[in-house]
């Protein structure tokens, strides 16, 4: 039990040095980007346009901007949007994740539920007719991008069966309601979900002729008792050491989704404010994400060793 | 177990790993069922829990069971009797124990399987069950896992796992193969006292035929999926009747005898099950074959009392089998 904690102790600590050295990159990069946050004002003349660089420190050599910046993160404030004055940046990340992570569970639940289950059942009627159906279905889902699958949700649900939905599921201006979340989530979960079940597949094939599994049978447990405690359990195993990888793959495939849907979560800010060059917001986006991965990383790693127990930290 | 037939349905033709092999035990009585690897003894002792493989399938035969038929029996009834009635011990303790739950558990969940016992009593079973298959400091090792184990107590935890329901019918299936030598004693005397205490027949699969002499009142031999010969262990040590047996127990050093005396091998390997020779599945590798056992498969008769063998020839007309058997 020490041994864990001080083993997360010290993962923390790593994904904080990643997330600053991420920013830090992005920071020195984004400022090789042409032009400025300021291009589109209105009655632009060099003056005024000085007066605003000037405003909020960008026409300080780089290094100095950077000072500042780094000064702002360890005081907990992420600046200002350029763009949108006045808005201040760390409440609209925190608002915007919480929009993203709400879409992003719903997807990993996609994922993991659809995944397991199409590749349990698959296994245990391995070369019948639904293992057949369940293994094309996830070949099929695999290597499909989630954005052909997020048009062709929305021709489906929003244009084809516009008359039975109403244009509920997504239709509807403005985010918020509970129906507009599955078929964004479905969107970007279904390719992973193919994934999961693939490997749940190959997985549990193996370990239902493990000798345990017969000594399980031996036993006189019920199918039920040998196929989740005994084989699943050991299935899991491998599906958990991908879900890390798996969940960073959501994260950034939100990118695309929620700019298909407008979803106005992390994953559209990351593209409309790199395109209006507001400097503050990127780096904010970037670093959220960053330690995104991080943490979600971590949880893969701290649920292994309870899923398997020959594992120690 | 009456002409029971395991067949594999594989591509090319199906292959029949257990071929009419019939017999029977009595309670409290310890058999021994010995053979090469490919024999069909595994297959064999898995039928009696209908435990064969895919794509094996039992195709023949009738598995008494006191009344029942285990081969007729429903899903449910088969598995009440699985582990409660027969248990079963396997042979590599490092792989047949679920890596991932802890051993206490897994004895525990046996014994909950057939509501014996209730919860509770089999929970505060389990320590003691640990401590009867000899696990020393059983009360602090519940709580460990597999991998916290050593061979010989895996093999302990296995055998606990299988006496737990106390059946009446425990097959062991080369239970000291995967183990060190100094070990391999500890667990057939543990076997031994079990059966006794709870007195349950024995099914010991081996190829040891040292094991089967101090353990066994019966053997069983088998060859190619038929039983070769079978009669009281004391009868078969000292005139076994078919020359596979002879073979086997030539084929073990001794102790005992004179140092000049040759141990026998027997030249050659078992036959393939899909291609298997006609006449006698032996007299490939027979040094005693005459023309009939290239034609015609001799029947499993009676040779002496309580003894049957599979052969035209039979040993004991044989003059000198030793100068034969070297040439």
């Amino acid at each position: 039990m020490r041994g864990t904690l001080l083993y997360i102790g010290q993962r923390l600590v790593l994904i904080a040095v990643t997330t600053v050295l991420v920013s830090s990159i992005v920071f020195l990069l984004l400022h090789q980007i042409p032009g400025n946050a300021f291009l589109n004002e209105t009655r632009q003349t060099p003056q005024a346009l000085a007066a605003e660089l000037h405003r909020y420190g960008l026409d300080l050599p780089l290094q100095s901007q950077y000072v500042n910046w780094v000064q702002g993160v360890l005081h907990g404030n992420l600046g200002e949007s350029l763009v949108n004055r006045q808005v201040k940046i760390t409440p609209l990340l925190v608002r915007e994740t919480s929009v993203s992570a709400t879409v992003g569970f719903f997807a990993l639940l996609v994922t993991v539920g659809l995944g397991l289950l199409l590749g349990v059942v698959a296994a245990l009627r391995q070369n019948t007719w639904i293992d057949y159906l369940a293994s094309s279905t996830a070949v099929v889902g695999y290597s499909i991008p989630s954005f052909v699958i997020a048009i062709f949700g929305l021709l489906v649900f929003g244009h084809y069966l516009y008359l039975w939905t109403q244009g509920t599921f997504y239709y509807v201006p403005g985010w918020g309601k509970l129906e507009q979340i599955p078929v964004p989530a479905l969107a970007l979960g279904l390719p992973y979900a193919s994934y999961v079940a693939r490997l749940t597949r190959a997985s549990m094939l193996e370990t239902i002729r493990t000798d345990y599994v017969r000594t399980a049978w031996a036993k006189g447990l019920k199918a039920r008792v040998v196929v989740v405690r005994h084989a699943l359990r050991n299935a899991l195993i491998p599906v958990v050491t991908i879900l890390g990888p798996l969940i960073t793959g959501i994260i950034t495939g939100s990118v695309v989704i929620e700019n298909i849907f407008g979803i106005p979560g992390l994953g559209k800010e990351f593209v409309t404010s790199i395109l209006a060059r507001d400097y503050n917001i990127v780096i904010g986006v970037f670093t959220f994400y960053a330690a995104l991965v991080g943490l979600a990383n971590l949880t893969v790693d701290v649920i292994y060793p309870i899923l398997d127990p020959r594992i120690r930290y | 177990m009456q002409d029971l037939k395991v067949q594999f349905f594989v591509s090319g033709g199906t292959v029949n790993a257990v071929d009419g092999v019939s017999f029977e035990i009595d309670r409290g009585e310890i058999v021994g069922i010995v053979g090469e690897s490919g024999s069909g003894k595994t297959m064999t002792a898995l039928s009696l829990l209908r435990l064969i493989p895919e794509p094996g399938r039992i195709t023949n035969g009738r598995i008494l069971y006191g009344e029942k038929d285990v081969a007729q029996m429903t899903d449910e009834e088969i598995r009440e009797f699985r582990g409660n009635e027969i248990a079963m011990i396997f042979q590599d303790p490092m792989t047949s124990l679920n890596p991932v739950l802890r051993i206490g558990f897994q004895v525990e969940e046996a014994m909950i399987a057939h509501q014996r016992f209730s919860n509770k009593q089999a929970k505060e079973r389990v320590v003691p069950m640990l401590q009867r298959v000899r696990i020393p400091a059983a009360k602090d090792r519940v709580r460990d896992y597999p991998h916290q184990f050593s061979g010989g107590m895996r093999q302990r935890a296995m055998i606990a796992m299988g006496v737990s329901n106390e059946p009446s019918l425990l097959i062991a299936d080369e239970p000291t193969t995967a183990l060190d030598v100094t070990v391999q004693a500890s667990i057939i005397e543990l076997i031994r006292d079990l059966s006794r205490e709870l007195r349950a027949s024995v099914i010991l699969i081996t190829h040891n035929m040292a094991l089967v002499a101090s353990l066994c009142n019966r053997v069983i031999v088998m060859y190619a999926g038929r039983i070769v010969e079978q009669g009281p262990t004391r009868a078969i040590f000292k005139n076994p009747q078919h020359p596979y047996t002879w073979s086997l127990l030539r084929s073990m050093p001794r102790v005992d005898e004179k140092e000049k005396e040759r141990l026998i091998s027997i030249k050659g390997l078992p036959p393939d099950l899909g291609k298997m020779p006609p006449g006698c599945k032996f007299h490939p590798r027979c040094k005693f074959r005459v023309d009939r056992c290239f034609t015609e498969e001799p029947p499993l008769d009676e040779v002496d009392p309580g003894q049957r063998a599979r052969c035209w020839v039979l040993m004991k007309n044989i003059a000198n089998p030793e100068a034969q058997a070297q040439t």
